[in-house]
């Protein structure tokens, strides 16, 4: 819709200052805008939410998973970089050791507050051996408790895409 | 003294000081290294500290170099950033470069050097480096990587010049030498831990400590350590209240650079599962949870029914102020001098030794004989009390683990016990009052050489346990005392004027090594 | 006894006219708000996949609303908190009273007015009643015990004063020309025509009073420009912040029983009430064959059209959604296309050779078609205002209350009373 557009402060017109002119100028605005729906229905811009969904970027961070070593245990080594890097203090991870010198530590609890999480995406950046990702796409979260969002290790290692838990 | 320019600024020394020393002081900050330390010998392995002296035909190491007239050193010219560097590329090329589960990140020599003098490309890649033995437990309380080595030798020497129990030592050679301990022995001294605190990178980590938190997540807090009487400077390291570790606060005059095994473990009674943290009252025979004002209404009618005469026994776990409150406390209520006293006598013995370890476990022994309070063993004691009708206050003590004959001497009589934990004298007492422990709030301690040191509060009481001095001072006020301490400020002041020992002294400024009153040093001096 | 009986059937009428056109007001709030700003609006409720453009969704409002706990907040005065909802929806309700939906309902020969109450003092009434309904905002206001109810509360307040004069002197204007309280004549009046083509509506005779009239309608409704009192971006949401359940119900219920009250009075006072432009009673008496051929013919073709959309529709979009939702076009396909053949039916038996007793009904129900559809259009012109224009400043809404509405309507007044004493 084009129109004029006034600056605050600026003078108005003695039509404007009638209002009554400029009332009914805005009611055939925004009837204009009502036929035009009304005649093309399906050219409006909403997205019919969860059947139509946008096409997100393959770089949107969503619901975080960690990653597995081949033998399926977690990739993580409980190095607390993410929770170090995490702004929004939602990771807590407590460590233990592992049975295999070479790799030596391994999470005993990793969970994740889903409801603190503020998906800013600085764990994948800080982790040092891609443990945990947030290409799971998962956005959509519903649960009937707070205690549900609070995600731990199994749920992590296993982040599929339905609802949480 | 001597006389020469470091860095373009003349400095004077004494003669024999090292260059390193100088160096500290003319740069404020230490030069790059790993196997100096101010309290151990000279090793000079890990060629990190070179500078240039002009004169020397090539660079030197600073730590094993003595000041000399006219020196004209250089410690930031391009020539030594470059020596450092190619050191260092060199200690790292066997080294496994895994920080993210090395428990010394964040407090690493290796990292902190790469970041000040380092920062180069690696050239060697990860299938290259030795491989040797990793997660090695060599003793009770120490693990041992060889991997991340680089072979400074602290460990060793601290092994056999301060413990001189030698069980140490470094093995083969070139790029295969690595840390070992001696066949057939562990590294099980009293001391061990002190390994894992001068190893510059993560080769020893402690057993106790190992992945319980990220070293960068810690605050830590200067303190005193509480395990004896030597009153070893320490650094209470924790995070979200709860504490993690105690590391060894260098001063020359106490401990060194060092602290004992036993002293560590001091930290866990603070997160026992038998901590106070609310009021006990006994109700029906039994101990039952209360709130403060039902506390302070049992104090109240304990107080008035069975004091005055009572009796009243503090521990010497507590602090010179809360000794001298708590003592004015039980005068004021009414309470004979006679049965004011510390005890029992054999409470707080362990084994000691001639290092740091002192066979008298109370970090505050000296302080009951400077506020002039006897303290008698353990039958002594219960005789004692039984003699004293009526009430009985415990501070801080056990003696009904400690005493014998404390339960007939207390039987039938209304106990009121404050303290941190739920020991033998809290289930028998009828009123139990939940106070701070000893990270958990202010207080000065005077160690066995008469030497006053500081302790700070690193993390919050659990619960509803009160500070000390302010439970102390609000039943003083209550009891309708006229002097009440308002701050803790204020009383140590009043601490001060009735003490002789420390006439003149002003508590409030504490140099960092602590303080010995002239009137103690001119005296016997102490126990050491 | 046959007077109670029409009087009660008209008061049913009226009900449930009123009563069936809120959840439809409702739809049409969140349908043409969502149109004006370029959305779909309401669209998911539905039963077993019908959803009628969103109209099953007042039905779901209402069950939740049946279903939520009452919370009674605490510190409230008990009475009065459960009485101010009653009371402004009882109030609300009220002024139908004596607003004519109709000229009359010929039965066995006895013409019934269709007019509940024809009271001599209609317009006085009106207002009377008008001002009554800020007594329940004020008490609901003051009873919840919260500071943004009573704000809101003191703001209806002091808006109703405000207005309420610049409305009562605005009608003045047209009692002057009609000659008449009693609001059945002043529609009877609106029935001629001025200078023979005009019809003698009173925004004809009375322009600047109308406009008047419906501004100060807008601000005794509480609607926007003038919904200060339930300002959400000031006061939470006014007045009835603390109600909820049934309670908040009737608030939100009596709000738009205000709205087509408001409506009602305009369409009556101002555009000629039941009256058909041009098309006075005799005039469809007298040609009734005629135009009911031609209604039923309209409407035959009307749902052709209807059926013929909804067919392609469901071509074009079959197993779209994959549930219930997709059978929706198909079935409204049928339902016009069966609306259809009921009007062929009714051609099929002569509406052209229709009797005089017919004619009559056929008038009647033109009338009242007429008021319904007057009523209904400027139930819209609420609607479509209130998404049109931003809310008033505090101090212009008593700028424009006191400084320019109620000069122009003294002005108006005085104008008309010298031409009426002159004519």
């Amino acid at each position: 819709m084009k129109g004029k557009v006034h600056g605050y402060g600026g003078k108005m017109t003695l039509g404007e200052r009638l209002y009554l002119g400029e009332i009914f100028r805005g009611l055939g605005i925004t009837i204009r805008h009502v036929i035009r729906n009304l005649l093309h229905t399906g050219d409006m811009p909403t997205v019919q939410y969860p059947e139509e969904r946008r096409a997100y970027s393959p770089r949107f961070r969503g619901r975080h998973r960690l990653m597995k070593r081949e033998d399926g245990t977690p990739r993580c080594v409980a190095c607390m970089m993410c929770s170090t890097a995490c702004p929004a203090d939602c990771i807590h991870i407590v460590a233990e050791e592992h049975p295999d010198p070479a790799i030596e530590k391994a999470p005993a609890s990793f969970e994740i507050d889903l409801l603190r999480c503020v998906y800013c995406g600085l764990c994948e950046e800080a982790c040092p051996c891609d443990a945990i990702r947030m290409d799971t796409g998962i956005y959509d979260m519903a649960a009937d408790s707070r205690a549900k969002f609070y995600v731990d290790k199994e749920f992590l290692l296993n982040n599929t895409t339905d609802g949480t838990r | 003294m001597v006389k020469l320019t470091i860095d373009g600024r003349e400095l004077e020394f004494a003669a024999g000081t090292s260059l390193f020393e100088a160096c500290r002081v003319a740069r404020g900050e230490a030069l790059p290294h790993f196997c100096y330390h101010p309290d151990l010998s000279v090793a000079g392995v890990c060629r990190l500290c070179q500078v240039e002296v002009e004169g020397m035909p090539k660079l030197t190491i600073a730590c094993n170099t003595s000041v000399r007239e006219g020196m004209v050193v250089h410690t930031r010219s391009e020539r030594v950033r470059r020596a450092a560097q190619q050191i260092l590329e060199m200690h790292l090329i066997n080294h496994p470069v895994d920080c993210p589960i090395c428990d010394q990140a964040g407090e690493c020599g290796l990292q902190d050097q790469y970041m000040n003098y380092g920062l180069y490309e690696s050239e060697v890649s990860i299938s290259d480096k030795v491989n040797k033995a990793k997660v090695q437990v060599i003793g009770p309380r120490v693990v041992l990587d060889k991997e991340r080595c680089v072979l400074c030798s602290r460990c060793v020497r601290f092994c056999d010049e301060v413990t001189r129990t030698g069980e140490l030592g470094i093995f083969n050679r070139g790029d295969r030498a690595e840390i070992g301990v001696a066949p057939g022995r562990q590294l099980d001294n009293a001391y061990s831990l002190n390994t894992v605190d001068i190893c510059p990178v993560g080769a020893l980590t402690s057993l106790d400590f190992r992945f319980k938190k990220r070293v960068w997540l810690l605050r830590s807090t200067p303190s005193i350590c509480h395990g004896c009487a030597t009153g070893c400077n320490v650094r209470v390291d924790h995070e979200a209240g709860t504490v993690y570790r105690l590391k060894p606060r260098r001063n020359p005059a106490v401990n060194g650079s060092w602290m004992c095994d036993e002293g560590r473990d001091t930290y866990r009674e603070l997160h026992a599962a038998s901590r106070l943290s609310e009021p006990l009252l006994r109700r029906d025979g039994e101990l039952r949870a209360a709130t403060w004002p039902e506390a302070w209404a049992a104090l109240a009618g304990a107080a008035g029914r069975e004091l005055p005469p009572g009796a009243a026994v503090v521990s010497p776990r507590q602090s010179l102020e809360e000794i001298a409150l708590f003592a004015h406390l039980a005068a004021a209520l009414g309470v004979p001098a006679a049965a004011i006293g510390g005890g029992p006598r054999e409470a707080d013995r362990g084994e000691g030794d001639d290092l740091l370890r002192s066979a008298d476990l109370a970090p505050n022994r000296a302080a009951l004989g400077w506020l002039g309070l006897q303290e008698p063993a353990g039958a002594d004691l219960a005789a004692r009390v039984r003699a004293a009708k009526g009430a009985v206050l415990v501070y801080g003590a056990d003696p009904a683990a400690d005493a014998p004959g404390w339960r007939e001497a207390v039987a039938g009589r209304t106990v009121i016990h404050l303290g941190t934990h739920r020991n033998a004298t809290a289930e028998a007492a009828d009123i139990v009052i939940p106070l701070s422990a000893w990270a958990e709030r202010d207080g000065l301690f005077v160690n066995r050489q008469g030497r006053v040191q500081a302790s700070r509060r690193a993390i919050a009481r659990p619960g509803l346990a009160q500070e000390d001095w302010r439970f102390l001072a609000d039943w003083l006020a209550a009891a309708g005392a006229a002097e009440v301490p308002a701050s803790l400020p204020e009383l140590r002041r009043w601490v001060a004027g009735r003490v002789t020992a420390l006439a003149g002294v002003d508590l409030a400024v504490l140099p960092p090594e602590g303080l010995v009153p002239d009137a103690v040093a001119a005296g016997s001096g102490g126990e050491s | 006894m046959d007077l109670v009986l029409t009087t009660f059937l008209k008061m049913a009428f009226m009900l449930a006219v009123i009563l069936g056109l809120v959840p439809v007001l409702i739809w049409a709030e969140r349908k043409g708000s969502a149109y004006i700003q370029d959305r779909t609006g309401p669209n998911r409720a539905g039963i077993a996949g019908i959803r009628l453009a969103g109209l099953i969704h007042p039905i779901a409002d209402v069950l939740k609303l049946l279903f939520k706990e009452d919370v009674r907040p605490a510190g409230v005065h008990r009475v009065m908190y459960a009485l101010a909802p009653f009371l402004v929806f009882f109030i609300a309700l009220l002024t139908y009273a004596v607003i004519p939906f109709g000229d009359y309902l010929e039965v066995g020969g006895r013409r019934i007015p269709l007019v509940v109450a024809d009271l001599d003092v209609g317009i006085l009434y009106v207002l009377a009643i008008a001002s009554l309904g800020t007594y329940g905002i004020v008490m609901g206001g003051w009873a919840s015990n919260n500071k943004y109810t009573f704000l809101g509360a003191v703001r209806s307040t002091s808006q109703m004063i405000s207005y309420e004069i610049s409305m009562g002197l605005a009608l003045m204007g047209l009692l002057l020309v009609s000659e008449s309280l009693r609001l059945t004549d002043v529609v009877a009046g609106q029935g001629q025509l001025l200078w023979g083509f005009l019809p003698r509506w009173g925004v004809v005779i009375q322009p600047l009073g109308a406009i008047l009239f419906m501004t100060a309608a807008f601000a005794e409704t509480n609607r926007n420009p003038f919904d200060l009192p339930e300002g959400e971006s000031e006061l939470v949401s006014g007045y009835h912040l603390e109600y909820s359940s049934m309670k908040f119900a009737l608030f939100f219920m009596a709000e738009y029983t205000n709205l087509v009250v408001a409506s009602a009075l305009i369409a009556t006072l101002y555009f000629g009430g039941w009256n058909i432009p041009w098309l006075p009673r005799a005039v469809i008496e007298a040609r009734a064959g005629g135009l009911l051929s031609l209604l039923l013919a309209a409407h035959v073709a009307i749902c052709a059209l209807a059926a013929a959309l909804f067919l392609r529709r469901a071509s074009r979009e079959r197993g779209r959604f994959g549930d219930g939702r997709d059978r929706e076009p198909g079935l409204m396909a049928g339902v016009s296309i069966l609306l259809g053949l009921a009007g062929l039916a009714a051609l099929a038996l002569r509406p052209w050779e229709i009797g005089p007793a017919g004619a009559s009904l056929l008038a009647t129900v033109l009338q009242v078609g007429a008021f319904v559809g007057k009523v209904v259009f400027f139930c819209w012109f609420f609607i479509w205002v209130r998404w049109t224009l931003p809310r008033f400043r505090y101090d212009q809404l008593m700028h424009l209350g006191w400084k320019v509405m109620l000069p122009l309507a003294l002005a108006n007044l005085v104008v008309t009373a010298v031409v009426v004493a002159l004519v």
